[in-house]
């Protein structure tokens, strides 16, 4: 456009040079002429689509991108088990016992005024008699003064020691496709539009929910983006951020925030840092502000970022037919710091640290009810259910009850060396802080405490049966800390890269890890090992294909919740222990990919 | 979902194959990124001699054109300090990071 023009000016102002100098040739003139009036019209053409361009640019105000991932995996599960149990009070139970033993069934005299011993003084048709005869090893355990303070009462009629069935499972393939769109806008000089619409369906599914087996299964708001919910296009992301506020070195960001994909685990997804705060803590799709401040030029150090975060995790109020004013919840609040402590593009070094206080039993969410559960929590509607057996009813869940604080900290570091090789280290730590109160499934790493209790069955108005009933206190209030370690190590390759990795997650490591997209479920939020070896072909800069697999080794069951206590997977396969859910002892998932950055 | 693990396999072969022709090829980033800062950055900042240049200055395809333009003088510019190979990685560094690149997912 400028060389144009400048060469139209040059013509104009040699013109009449060329004028005078040739005054006798009158053809040179018309030529010279006629090429003005060429180039003049080709300069209007021109100005015409510039103009065209102009408006688009300003009206075209989202820079869309992104990327379309298609999956197979292979998924093996060996030593799955499913024991769902109660804990009950045993010591309420002796005092209640041995408060009103003639009530419940027990003469402690016996029939000749000895002291009885051991479940000798049962008395035939009692309460105590019935329970002994369906649990006779509980009952043995329990008059001979050998329980804990706690026990655990199976819901499927196993008695003590008895062990649950367990079975193998293999999902040879299921197939996934992911896709995202991401958005980015200038609002102003200092102001930017970030957003990404998110996609992640299994082939064949598009109902968006899943029967409910594992929290991995629950349609919830924070793990909507790394979870198989259909083919709806999902706002994982939507953000601003306003930077350098009154010429500072500040910004403010406010919206659904970037809180995934977060380092260091970019490096298995191929792609450059995808979200703010550590991977290894947070990886979950979180409404929130943050504000930062850009300490590179204030300390020196290359990178330095603070930022000071605020969120929201669950609304107690609004929606939760709150008019009938019957809500005991409170809202749930997150806080914490982020820092990135130095960062040139090869070493980086980050803190991150935060709470989450009133956090509630479970978010709001959605499922698929299982018949199982249905069976056992609902025995009334499933006389009825029982009939449509390939029919789940689909249930809005919503927390009952505040059940205490998460506290989260850790320290990652990632390097890059000239080479191409790139490895890492994360340590992560948290601290499940209950208040003593428990919901359906549990308080804050406990269970619901159960109270045995008389019950009439049969309505001839006298006691014959003993039952648990649940008191909502949880069945131990103790602060828990759990930590996790994750390491791993990129090196270029044939075609492309191999990566190994590794990571560990303590009996009450609890992150906020759900959202990551592993089928099988977050590897980073295990409660045990997980290894994991991937080849990335890079077929070109905008496509790759990762074949690789995952090895889980469960050591505790609950990865990835707060909620219930943590339980031993070889007690439960055992039948030492239970599991509301069930449990799976070892799993391998082997997948390949091919993934499309657009 | 069962179907024969003969399907992953076949698309394990698939994925080697297609990609044994293909190859991600060019300079080092890193290393550019590392003698872009030492070398390129004494002129090309805000009111120095060359005008400011950072990657986000120009698309990839407007870096290649640069660099294919502009390689030689800048050579001549810094007189032996780069060699060719370098002028590649600097190239791959900035194309790497251009404005129309991938970039980091972070706020602010």
């Amino acid at each position: 456009m400028r060389t144009l023009f400048t060469l139209l000016l040059t013509v104009l102002l040699l013109l009449p040079v060329t004028a005078v100098a040739a005054t006798d040739e009158a053809g040179t003139i018309d030529e010279l002429r006629k090429q003005v009036k060429d180039l003049s019209a080709e300069l209007e053409d021109i100005s015409d689509r510039v103009d065209k361009n102009e408006r688009h640019t300003a009206l075209d105000r989202i820079n869309w991108y992104g990327d379309f991932r298609v999956k197979a995996d292979t998924l093996h599960y060996s030593d799955t088990a499913w024991n769902p149990g109660v804990a009950v009070d045993l010591n309420q139970f002796a005092t209640d016992v041995f408060s009103d033993p003639p009530t419940w069934g027990f003469d402690p005299l016996g029939i000749d005024g000895i002291p009885m011993t051991g479940d000798e003084g049962i008395i035939p048709g009692s309460p105590l008699a019935n329970f002994a005869a369906q649990f006779p090893n509980h009952a043995n355990a329990f008059f001979s003064g050998n329980v804990p303070a706690i026990g655990y009462l199976s819901m499927l009629g196993l008695d003590l020691g008895d062990r649950p069935e367990k079975s193998d499972l293999d999902n040879d393939v299921l197939y996934t496709t992911r896709m995202r769109l991401g958005m980015k806008a200038n609002v102003w000089k200092n102001v930017n539009f970030s957003g990404r619409l998110s996609m992640y369906k299994n082939w064949g599914d598009s109902t968006g929910i899943k029967v409910f087996d594992s929290w991995n299964s629950f349609t919830m708001d924070g793990t909507n983006g790394g979870n198989t919910t259909g083919d709806w296009l999902r706002v994982e992301r939507a953000y601003f951020d306003w930077k350098n506020i009154g010429g500072s070195n500040f910004y403010l960001s406010i919206g659904r925030r970037p809180s995934t994909y977060g380092p260091p685990s970019q490096f298995r997804e191929n792609e450059m840092r995808g979200g703010t705060p550590s991977g290894h803590l947070v990886h979950f799709n979180f409404d929130g502000i943050t504000v930062g401040y850009h300490l590179a030029e204030l300390t020196g150090i290359e990178g330095m970022t603070a930022r000071i975060c605020y969120g929201q995790g669950f609304e107690s109020e609004w929606g939760n037919g709150e008019r009938f004013n019957n809500i005991t919840t409170e809202d749930t609040h997150l806080g914490g710091l982020n820092l990135d402590i130095y960062n040139d593009g090869m070493t980086f070094v980050q803190l991150t640290a935060f709470a989450a206080l009133d956090v509630v039993d479970g978010f709001k969410g959605t499922f698929a009810f299982p018949a199982e559960l249905v069976e056992l929590f609902a025995p009334t509607i499933n006389q009825d259910a029982a009939n449509f057996p390939n029919m789940n009813f689909m249930v809005r869940y919503q927390p009952s009850t505040v059940v205490g604080d998460m506290y989260l900290g850790g320290l990652g570091f990632t390097r890059e060396e000239m080479n191409g090789v790139k490895y890492f280290g994360s340590f992560g730590w948290t601290r499940l802080d209950p208040n003593g109160k428990a919901g359906l499934f549990g308080g804050m790493a406990s269970d619901n405490l159960y109270q045995a209790v008389l019950m009439d069955t049969d309505g001839d108005g006298t006691a014959d049966s003993i039952v648990p009933v649940p008191t909502n206190k949880a069945a131990d209030d103790s602060t828990q800390d759990g930590y996790g370690v994750y390491v791993g190590v990129q090196v270029p390759a044939p075609m492309g890269k191999f990566g190994l990795e590794y990571n560990y997650g303590s009996e009450f490591w609890t992150p906020f890890t759900q959202a990551q997209d592993d089928v099988i479920g977050s590897k980073l939020a295990t409660r045990g090992h997980v290894g994991e070896a991937y080849y990335i072909f890079d077929i070109n800069p905008k496509m790759f294909i990762k074949v690789g697999g995952i090895y889980y080794d469960y050591k505790y069951t609950g990865s990835g919740s707060p909620v219930g206590k943590p339980q031993k997977i070889d007690d439960v396969l055992d039948g030492k222990a239970f599991s509301m859910l069930p449990v799976v002892d070892t799993a391998w998932d082997g997948y390949a990919s091919l993934t499309v950055k657009f | 979902m069962k179907k024969s693990t003969r399907i992953l396999a076949v698309l394990f072969l698939a994925a080697l194959f297609t990609t044994s022709a293909l190859a991600a090829e060019g300079g080092n980033s890193r290393k550019g990124k590392y003698l872009y800062k030492k070398n390129c950055k004494t002129c090309h900042v805000a009111g120095a001699e060359g005008g400011e240049l950072t990657p986000l200055s120009k698309t990839q395809a407007q870096w290649d054109r640069f660099f294919k333009k502009n390689a030689a003088d800048c050579l001549e510019h810094v007189k032996g300090k780069l060699t060719g190979q370098d002028m590649t990685d600097i190239n791959q560094f900035l194309f790497d990071h251009a404005a129309d690149s991938d970039q980091p997912e972070t706020c602010g």
